[in-house]
């Protein structure tokens, strides 16, 4: 087991490298001197070039490429042009408040998924099914960041039940954290509630078929115990992996959710620094993000192995 | 012989997209304390079905529709299922076809037998444990302190169908229905599992229900056989008075259709016996007696009105005009 | 079935478009600025004017037509790329599944916003954007059916008979992959009106004034007090369309998967 979580985390440097890379080349394409943009648009030529060899910006690409990745190797993810912070601490500043975020929409979405996939499943075929599918699709298609104005406009300005813009952490003041967390939570969540509900609700069809099931049921169990104990075991996998890769794509969906809602997050910050031409920023923060989402990925695999015994580790 | 389980005119349809499927059309079969009967038929006569409405396992979207499953006084049919879940298992125990999956992957061998146990019976984890490696134990699996701690899936084949044997006995049931126990094993195997399941028998007068269509296996270990098709009994009787003096045309062409070996050559050049033509669709089923369009024997009367149950010899009855 | 009905409604309005508009989406109207709705403006108008009703119709022609467009790249490329890789195995395989599983390590939208702040905000831009951030998982359905399906005999008595490998791969390998594909396909255009819709309302898609819907959405959110069917309308719009290659996708998806019947 050791061996096989080595094993992938040495699997994944390689793409960590390659993504490195591209990220890299990326940004480097943005137009707009990084300099100007620091200096303003009249600086002198001659002031222009005096920071561009402070900064190297004046070697060649790859050569800046490798020192980049020297330093990020190092922990130095560089200095914002912007505001002249060191662009890992800014990024650990920033990064909580989209964790909570992102985590807070999941637990959300799992709970309101997993009861209601479960239940689907259980009925198939019938009125709550039909409900179920047809919310589902809804959930899906409802844009993130139309859901997020709509429930400001209703939730915050018309009912006035949940403040609209501002932010309190929920490690300082978990209820008042909440009330400002608890709409862009949701928002963000939906659309993973309703994807992991039909994996969940599948999944289950697919388990409930099966022999063992009946089998569970002829030694006397309850129905309660065969969904939660038999059951449930062994159709989460799937839903696990779900999970996963949904919470990956939470990660980009919260750009949107933190813009909308005026979150001060790791997406926020992504998008104002792409505006800024901010370099350094944009190279660490998508970096970063790219490595959370690997890592994840890595738990999720891990996990796997918990639900379903057969998946033999190498 | 005391009857300790009971099955009056059975019906079970399952109602799908294509048309209702009569897959168990006014069954009556009875069972004696310690008898082991064995319920033959080809694929999709009904057998399955029929052991699994006793147990209430029917899944959707099939339904018990009507009759009567008598078992020690209460109709089985008609208990509420709280009470129907403390027989199941406990008092009637069943054996799943595949043992590959009637065992849950995800939990050890120890864990699952310990759970049958610890539902029907207030006793302490390690008591459970005990109970879960002498059964193992009587089931002939070495080394069971081990196995107890292993996954479905790193036994084999033949281990795995021991431990659902294991299971079925371990509450001490009356009635055990094994739902063709042998068919996805190898002979040698089949051999070994048959032994296990005698002796434990014998030692308990458990009744079984054996449903299979592997006639060698019924001659060889049943007292009684209840000859089944196209979802309705056909013929009972000692398995003596079966094999050797079959009434129904349908079961003298099961029993001229097992080959046998060691005939001389030219017996041998004979072709396989073959029964004419094939089941037919539970969906549509002939008038009067199912088996009327392939019968060698067929009557006007067979193609319009089912047949009485009639009496051939001691114990021994069938469903024919042929009989009336 | 009602799935098949929303995508043919939408692209019907999407293609009459001119001829379904009440009033020119772009023409300018002060002095019916920030309008509700009305007999004469049905969407009401927004902060220039502009009829919403007309702008949201041509909002629909403009977001199938960057989707459909993306998903067809994606597609086509992804295919390519894929039955390349699963086909000649080696190195070639290990390179190009790498760089595959580089681009998915990204959650898509950040993708999209990385590529388009590089290429800046125009229509084909927003095209190449999305295409790029869906060739891997077209890419990843070829690749397995093609690492599958090479093995098989009738692989080898093709070549036999002297077909080269592209004819192989077209006429023996790609029909059988074409169920998984076109249930991706509609996943992905669901998907790629929702990106496009947020990529517009960040500022980041089709310029302005075109009336994309995340256009829309996005000068609505000023007035979105005041002014709120400036914020309904579009999103329901949205909702609806990726509603449409939703349930159509399902269906599509319960049809051909076996094992569910």
């Amino acid at each position: 087991m050791i061996k096989f979580i080595v094993k992938r985390i040495l699997y994944i440097l390689p793409t960590l490298f390659l993504v490195a890379f591209l990220v890299f080349f990326l940004v480097h394409l943005i137009p707009g001197d990084p300099a100007l943009v620091m200096l303003g648009d009249e600086a002198r030529p001659e002031a222009v070039k005096a920071i561009k060899e402070v900064l190297g910006l004046d070697k060649p690409l790859p050569i800046q490429f490798g020192l980049w990745i020297g330093k990020i190797v190092m922990g130095d993810f560089g200095i914002s042009i912007h505001d002249n912070h060191p662009v890992l601490s800014s990024i650990a500043d920033r990064f909580p408040v989209t964790l909570t975020l992102t985590s807070l929409a999941t637990i959300f979405s799992i709970l309101l998924a997993l009861p209601c996939g479960i239940i689907a499943a259980m009925y198939q075929n019938s009125g709550k099914d039909y409900l179920f599918m047809g919310a589902t699709i809804l959930g899906v298609s409802i844009p993130g960041f139309w859901l997020g104005l709509m429930s400001l406009l209703i939730f915050s300005v018309y009912l006035g039940w949940l403040p609209s813009i501002g932010f309190v952490s929920i490690w300082e003041d978990f209820w008042q954290g909440l009330r400002y967390m608890l709409l862009p939570s949701i928002t963000l969540g939906l659309y993973m509630a309703a994807v992991v509900a039909r994996m969940t609700r599948s999944s289950m069809l697919e388990v409930l078929r099966l022999e063992y099931i009946t089998h569970a049921r002829g030694k006397g169990l309850t129905e309660w115990t065969v969904i939660t104990k038999h059951a449930l075991k062994n159709a989460f996998a799937p839903t696990l992996t779900t999970i996963g890769i949904q919470f990956g794509m939470l990660l980009g969906g919260a750009v949107v959710t933190e813009t909308v809602f005026s979150l001060p997050g790791l997406g926020k910050y992504l998008v104002l620094a792409i505006n800024d031409r901010d370099y350094p920023v944009v190279q660490g923060c998508i970096l970063f993000i790219a490595l959370i989402y690997m890592v994840i990925n890595l738990a999720v695999d891990i996990f796997y192995s918990y639900f379903d015994p057969r998946i033999e580790y190498k | 012989m005391d009857i300790v389980l009971e099955i009056k005119n059975l019906r079970t349809f399952f109602y799908t997209g294509e048309g209702v499927a009569k897959a168990v059309n006014g069954v009556g079969i009875k069972v004696g304390m310690g008898e082991i009967l064995g319920i033959v038929g080809e694929s999709g006569c009904g057998k399955s079905v029929t052991a699994l409405s006793i147990l209430r396992l029917v899944p959707y979207p099939g339904r018990i529709i009507s009759g009567d499953i008598l078992f020690d006084g209460i109709n089985l049919l008609q208990i509420p299922m709280a009470q129907m879940r403390q027989v199941r298992g406990n008092r009637i125990s069943m054996i799943f076809q595949e043992p590959m999956i009637s065992l849950n992957p995800a939990f050890t061998v120890g864990e699952q037998l310990m759970e049958a146990l610890r539902v029907h019976r207030k006793i302490s984890k390690a008591e459970a444990r005990e109970g879960a490696i002498s059964m193992l134990k009587m089931v002939e699996i070495p080394d069971p302190e081990r196995r107890i701690k292993e996954y479905p899936h790193q036994l084999s084949g033949g281990m795995r169908q021991r431990v659902m044997i294991g299971e079925a006995f371990l509450l001490d049931p009356e009635v055990i229905i094994a739902d063709e126990p042998t068919t996805a094993l190898d002979v040698t195997i089949q051999a070994q599992i048959l032994d296990i399941v005698y002796k434990l028998t014998q030692q308990r007068r458990t009744a079984i229900l054996l449903i299979t269509h592997n006639l060698g296996l019924v001659a060889e270990t049943a007292h009684r056989v209840v000859v089944m098709y196209a979802g309705k009994v056909v013929e009972e009787g000692p398995v003596e008075a079966i094999f050797e003096n079959a009434g129904h045309p349908y079961t003298n062409g099961l029993m001229q259709s097992i080959p046998v070996l060691g005939q001389s050559r030219r017996q041998k050049m004979r072709k396989l016996y073959e029964i004419k033509g094939s089941v037919p669709s539970l969906f549509d089923l002939p008038m009067g007696c199912p088996f009327n369009p392939r019968c060698p024997s067929c009557k006007n009367i067979c193609t319009k009105e089912e047949p009485p149950w009639c009496t051939l010899g001691p114990e021994h009855y069938l469903a024919c005009w042929l009989f009336a | 079935m009602i799935g098949l009905g929303i995508i043919i409604l939408n692209i019907l309005v999407a293609v009459m478009a001119p001829w379904i508009v009440t009033h020119d989406p772009m023409k300018i109207d002060i002095r019916n600025r920030v309008s509700a709705p009305s007999g004469v403006f049905f969407f009401g108008t927004d902060d220039y004017g502009r009829d919403i009703f007309s702008r949201v119709i041509y909002g629909a022609r403009i977001s199938q037509y960057i989707t459909i467009l993306s998903v067809v790249v994606a597609a086509v490329l992804g295919v390519v790329i894929g039955a390349i890789a699963g086909y000649y195995g080696g190195w070639i395989d290990n390179v190009i599944m790498r760089v595959m599983d580089a681009i998915m390590s990204f959650p898509a939208i950040l993708l999209a916003i990385g590529i388009m702040s590089v290429r800046g905000g125009d229509l084909y831009n927003v095209v190449i954007a999305l295409g790029f951030v869906y060739i891997p998982r077209f890419a990843r359905i070829i690749y397995g059916s093609v690492l599958s399906l090479k093995e098989k005999e009738f692989v080898e008595a093709s070549l036999a008979m002297g077909n080269s490998d592209i004819i192989i791969l077209f006429r023996h390998i790609l029909p059988n992959c074409t169920a998984p594909l076109i249930v991706q396909a509609t996943v992905s255009l669901a998907y790629a009106i929702l990106a496009e819709a947020a990529l517009s309302f960040l500022g980041l898609g089709a310029p302005p004034p075109t009336p994309s819907w995340g256009n829309i959405l996005s000068d609505a959110r000023n007035f979105m007090v005041d002014a709120p069917w400036m914020t309904v309308f579009p999103g329901i719009a949205i909702t609806i369309a990726v509603m449409g290659y939703n349930l159509f996708g399902d269906a599509l998806r319960d049809f051909l998967d076996p094992r569910l019947k």
